[in-house]
């Protein structure tokens, strides 16, 4: 009975000691990403940026995908119309009301989206959703190289990074390393309420969803209502990620639309860590590396991108973060054993 | 009128030519087949390598489109033993996520093997001309083009419908574990239908070759073009593809007619109005 108990003890500390590694670890790796501007270069910098928010709309791609169990291969195109909605915006000299910009954009983002979900979401599912949302992507981005007042093909160039205006004090993000402080504020609070969404009742609920839809339905979880909300908060993550992804990028162009755009938070949450919040961020830095350090191997990259998907999906399928949460249960359960063994000789 | 019309079929049956090996793909193991646009690639790349910038003569073209078939269909027998057979059964999301993974390492490989520099080929002797129909002009290679499609077509349509062995793949297709109680190997009729679809990939590929700037984009294209297409005409349906293969060069035809500003346009707005009325394509979705 007592050993039991103690049993049950040790379990419990395992676990929390677990959480509290990676909250460790999270914190390190906060730490590291808000120093940058101190300890690499601009064009790294830049990389790290535009990874930061690629992280954030993949996460936001996740909680879609994760927890209502909907893949949408049409997320870039969300994405884009962020970024148009904050490059015309910035064009249009709204520049210092960057926040409201900003809500604008997210605005769009979700508004498209909840017309999308409402049309598609009730129809069809699977594969027949990813094609409607591969195809809508591409329909957008067609449209877009062809308005010529949206710049056609070459986009819009040379957005100013704006100033943010709080009425009475003013903070000028037109340096590299102000915007990127600004990129990680942002996306600590939209990778926030991901968090919150996910592990409160709503993310529960549609963990129910995904997990069986008939049982759901069974206990009173309005199915469509909550895959729509899924798909819209979905969208307007990407809508404000792509806001903030405009003035760091200082150009948008009609490719934000592509398949590329659309399929990255895909690879990023496979290799991250399916069915995990933070996979997609593990992912898409372990994708900038992979990008960084086979940049000049023209083919190769695609290869080893590939390669490496492939070996996850057949073979680790809950990529590197359900990778680290083994190894790290497995490594506490033996200090754990030790012990308790040690506990037990002494007896 | 005729020539936009000629045109448009040619693209039309050029596009169905890439999508009958997607749909047969599909219908025996519903799978949304990503690598298909980059194994039409290779079997492009392979051709031109058989047959250099000029080809002999139409035979040559043919032959070179076979023998490329052959080639992506072994590359497809490969696909599926080391991936797709071990991804049968489970959700769906993993395998299109698969194929993406395959399509992204034989892109790569493409890359590296061929290069970054386009590459033309120009049609063969015989096909280079153009014939008069009607006072209007129409490149003999359209014609080519439109029959190759019309004949993989009804070669198909009797093998699937008609033959001993499609009406063993259907069975497969309808139901795998029945199917191999009344003794029919289904694991090997599966690899055969996607060592098929492969090989139809990779003679698409050969078979318009010519007329093509060869660069390694030329997959993306038409892979969604394609995959519109067996969407449209209801999954793993030869004779819907068929069909949303001929609606997609009519729609194709009134779009260069009305708004030759903006090319493709009326096909994606064309394919999202057809999936919204029928979610299940034309014919509706069917197992071989």
């Amino acid at each position: 009975m007592s050993t039991a108990l103690a049993e049950r003890h040790t379990g419990r500390e395992q676990a929390l000691s677990r959480v509290q590694i990676n909250r460790a670890l999270i914190a390190l790796a906060a730490l590291i990403v808000l120093l940058m501007p101190f300890l690499v270069n601009s064009g790294l910098l830049y990389l790290v940026g535009v990874t930061l928010v690629l992280a954030v709309y993949s996460v936001g791609w996740n909680v879609l995908f994760s927890w209502a169990g909907l893949a949408s291969f049409g997320s870039g195109g969300l994405f884009c119309i962020g970024a148009y909605v904050a490059a015309l915006a910035i064009r249009a000299g709204w520049g210092e009301h960057f926040l409201p910009v900003i809500a604008l954009a997210t605005l769009a983002g979700a508004l498209v989206a909840l017309l999308v979900g409402l049309v598609a979401l009730r129809r069809m599912s699977g594969i027949f959703l990813a094609i409607l949302t591969l195809s809508l992507a591409e329909l957008l981005r067609h449209v877009l190289m062809r308005v010529r007042w949206l710049g056609s093909e070459d986009g819009i160039p040379n957005i100013t990074r704006p100033v943010l205006s709080f009425g009475f004090f003013d903070i000028d993000l037109s340096s590299g390393s102000a915007y990127y402080w600004f990129l990680c504020v942002a996306s600590a609070i939209l990778l926030g309420i991901c968090w919150w969404l996910a592990h409160g009742p709503f993310g529960r609920r549609l963990l129910a969803v995904r997990h069986d839809i008939e049982r759901a339905s069974f206990i009173g979880i309005d199915v469509h209502r909550s895959r729509l909300v899924a798909f819209v908060v979905s969208g307007a993550i990407a809508g404000c990620a792509g806001a903030l992804y405009a003035p760091w990028a200082q150009i948008v162009t009609p490719d934000l639309a592509g398949m590329v755009k659309s399929t990255q938070p895909i690879l990023f949450t496979l290799l991250g860590g399916l069915h995990s919040f933070w996979g997609p961020v593990v992912g898409a830095f372990a994708f900038m590396a992979i990008d960084y350090f086979t940049r000049t191997l023209i083919g190769i990259q695609e290869v080893i991108t590939g390669g490496i998907l492939l070996v996850v999906i057949l073979v680790f399928r809950s990529g590197i973060a359900g990778g680290w949460n083994a190894l790290l249960d497995g490594a506490l359960a033996r200090r754990g054993l030790d012990r308790a063994l040690a506990r037990q000789e002494a007896r | 009128m005729l020539f936009t019309f000629i045109n448009s079929l040619t693209l039309g049956m050029a596009v169905f030519l890439i999508a009958t090996g997607l749909t047969l793909i599909f219908g025996i193991m519903r799978i949304l087949n990503f690598a298909h646009g980059a194994c039409f690639m290779m079997g492009a790349y392979i051709s031109s390598t058989i047959l250099g910038d000029m080809p002999g003569s139409v035979w040559a073209l043919i032959g070179a489109a076979l023998v490329s078939g052959l080639v992506v269909g072994v590359f497809g027998l490969i696909v599926q033993h080391v991936v797709l057979a071990r991804l049968h059964g489970q959700d769906e999301h993993f395998s299109l996520i698969a194929t993406y993974a395959v399509m992204l390492v034989t892109a790569g490989a493409i890359k590296m093997v061929w290069g970054l520099e386009f590459h033309s080929v120009d049609p063969p002797p015989g096909l280079d001309g153009g014939v008069s129909i009607f006072g209007t002009f129409v490149p003999s290679f359209s014609l080519f083009i439109i029959a190759a499609g019309i004949a993989v077509f009804l070669i198909l349509d009797y093998v699937i419908h008609r033959s001993w062995g499609g009406k063993l793949a259907v069975a497969i297709a309808r139901d795998g574990w029945t199917s191999s109680l009344m003794g029919i190997n289904a694991p090997l009729g599966i690899s055969v239908v996607v060592t098929g679809s492969f090989a139809l990939a990779g003679l698409a590929g050969g078979l318009l070759l010519p007329n093509q700037t060869l660069s390694p984009v030329l997959g993306d294209t038409f892979l969604l073009l394609a995959f519109i297409t067996i969407v449209i005409g209801g999954l793993g349906n030869i004779r819907g593809a068929f069909i949303a293969a001929l609606l997609l060069a009519v729609i194709d035809g009134i779009n260069a007619w009305f708004l030759p500003g903006s090319p493709g346009t009326l096909i994606y707005l064309g394919m999202v109005t057809c999936l919204l009325l029928w979610p299940n394509g034309i014919l509706g979705e069917s197992r071989l």
